[in-house]
């Protein structure tokens, strides 16, 4: 009974997860091109060899994991602060939230095409009215120099995604009893130790499913990147995605990207577990 | 007590900036996106922008007309992203739903593995599936057909549905369904007669979820269709074509792309956020 109620949805999972997975890992031990097929041949570990010892795949997988850390950790931050704002019931808090339901729908596509022409040297409005303003003395090159490449890229996340993580946690601010914070007041806490000592941990559920779903997400970014700087300049922000999509969709090399979606997925899934886990200790969604 | 008021005064005033900050930052692009498709060409790209233009429609015209550099009319796409979503979240919940019954409400061997199998497939990168999908799907020449999009959206968003719903099921009381076996109800009529009418918000807030992530999926989009089912995040690429882009032409196009999604996001927001936090407040 059970199993045949899941089955339909495990037979698609299955073929769109572990079939991959073995048709990857088999290929891995293939000098494999598309643009060749008949020179297919068995290579055992080259490919794996190959992509480890490759500097470019290494400072692509820093490049993922440095965007991940930077541009979570800001939305966990930014969207606490907001949450906490937006938590008391208010009519501008009404408008708030809803207004910032917005970011997340919107086609990453096409916020990052937007995003290119907010930051256009010649015609964009952010150069144009931080010279106004006076932060800036002449225009910024936005997408041709490495730092001010990456703020453009962790800034669109961070604009898509923290009104999300902070919907989250003032949902959780909302539902969690009232009747500790008051007594901590009551014994004197200001509100920073009220909030720090008491209305945190209560918030952990919430922050751990945050921060949980976020990860994951922010790991298969792809879309955003490629239109933003597709990985430019240079390979500056090019996320391992970006790498794979190269390697796999566009030069063909189906032995290295089957290397490098292998080892990705290992070094995904060893993350994913521990999130688990904290998930598992700090919620009640895994039972 | 006026002191702890005038303390707290402050700190207020903070919260009421950081609300409008933010409300102000969440909807400058959207801004700019608007006012951008309906400048005359010549008022797009000025500087400084002008604020005070005589609006115009031409650029939805030559949009939704089909007179645009871009190889392809844009209506048809926006066509391909609708049918996509729609038959792929309604493929989600017809296999969704019964697999979050099972995993919420029957014991069988094996239900706290599946469940958190199903789940940790939340992780899987699309990119890892894409590779191999594209290869296999050229060699059946189902490149460019519903299917081979239809299909790994389903798998993608089943994960995050099946969570939802399951603990949607898991809220309503095991007494009401005990009340209907005993009155000698069969399990799908349970299902059907008790738990479906019960599930609805979270239903609402599943389907919503799976439509907004399927009609902004671009990258099996792109690796996988061609003309025939092209969808309208990788068609409106084609607005930054090698002449420059048409700052008009791609915010109209971008408008009528977003305009759909904003819309439901704005009449669904009370699911949707019940939703975001997979049922777990209501």
């Amino acid at each position: 009974m059970g199993w045949s109620l899941v089955c339909p949805a495990v037979v698609i999972l299955l073929l769109m997860t572990i079939a991959p997975t073995i048709y990857l890992l088999q290929s891995s031990f293939f000098s494999f091109t598309l643009l060749n097929p008949e020179l297919k041949r068995f290579v055992g570990l080259q490919n794996f060899v190959q992509v480890i010892l490759d500097p470019t795949i290494r400072h692509g997988i820093l490049v993922t994991l440095l965007f991940v850390v930077l541009a979570v950790g800001i939305e966990l931050i930014a969207g606490l602060i907001l949450a906490v704002a937006l938590a008391p019931r208010s009519l501008g808090n009404t408008i708030g939230s809803t207004v910032l339901l917005l970011p997340f729908a919107v086609t990453p596509v096409v916020s990052a095409l937007i995003w290119r022409q907010l930051l256009n040297p010649n015609y964009g409005w952010v150069d144009y009215y931080l010279q106004r303003l006076g932060i800036i003395g002449r225009p910024i090159e936005w997408l041709s120099s490495a730092p001010t490449a990456w703020v453009a890229i962790v800034g669109l996340d961070v604009w898509q995604w923290t009104p999300f993580v902070a919907l989250i946690l003032m949902a959780g601010l909302q539902g969690i009893p009232k009747e500790p914070q008051e007594a901590a007041a009551v014994d004197g806490a200001n509100a920073w130790q009220t909030f720090w000592h008491v209305t945190l941990p209560q918030l952990r559920p919430f922050i751990a499913l945050a921060v949980l779903l976020r990860l994951v997400e922010a790991f298969k970014t792809f879309g955003t990147v490629q239109i933003l700087t597709g990985g430019g300049p240079g390979r500056a922000t090019e996320l391992i995605n970006l790498t794979l999509y190269r390697i796999g969709l566009q030069d063909f090399q189906i032995g290295a990207a089957a290397a490098l979606g292998i080892l990705f997925l290992i070094l995904l899934s060893i993350i994913v577990s521990q999130l688990l886990q904290v998930l598992g200790k700090n919620t009640e969604l895994l039972e | 007590m006026p002191d702890i008021d005038s303390k707290r005064m402050p700190l207020k005033v903070a919260g009421r900036l950081v609300v409008w900050g933010s409300i102000v930052a969440a909807l400058v692009p959207l801004i700019f996106m608007l006012i951008t498709s309906i400048k005359p060409t010549g008022d797009a790209q000025t500087i400084p922008p002008k604020w005070v233009f005589v609006p115009t429609l031409e650029h939805y015209e030559a949009v939704f007309g089909g007179q645009t550099s871009s190889s392809q009319a844009f209506l048809p796409l926006l066509w391909h992203s609708a049918i996509v979503a729609m038959c792929s979240t309604a493929l989600t919940i017809l296999v969704g739903l019964p697999a979050a019954y099972a995993l919420a409400r029957v014991r069988f061997k094996g239900r706290h593995f599946l469940a958190t199998w199903i789940l940790s497939t939340i992780m899987f990168p699309p990119i890892v599936a894409a590779i191999p999908v594209f290869i296999i799907a050229g060699q059946l020449q189902l490149i460019d057909t519903y299917p081979i999009l239809i299909i790994p959206y389903t798998a993608f968003n089943l994960p995050l549905v099946v969570w939802l719903l399951r603990s949607f099921i898991a809220q309503i009381p095991a007494e009401i369904e005990d009340a209907a076996r005993v009155d000698g109800c069969s399990r799908i009529g349970v299902l059907r007669k008790i738990i479906l009418p019960l599930v609805v918000p979270g239903l609402a807030a599943g389907a919503t979820l799976s439509l907004i992530l399927c009609w902004n999926e671009f990258l099996f989009a792109l690796t996988l269709t061609r003309s025939d089912v092209k969808t309208a995040p990788v068609g409106i690429n084609e607005f930054t074509g090698m002449f420059g882009t048409q700052w008009g032409n791609l915010t109209a196009a971008s408008t009528a792309i977003v305009a759909p999604i904003l819309v439901m996001t704005l009449v669904l927001r009370r699911r949707l956020i019940s939703g975001l936090t997979l049922g777990a407040v209501k």
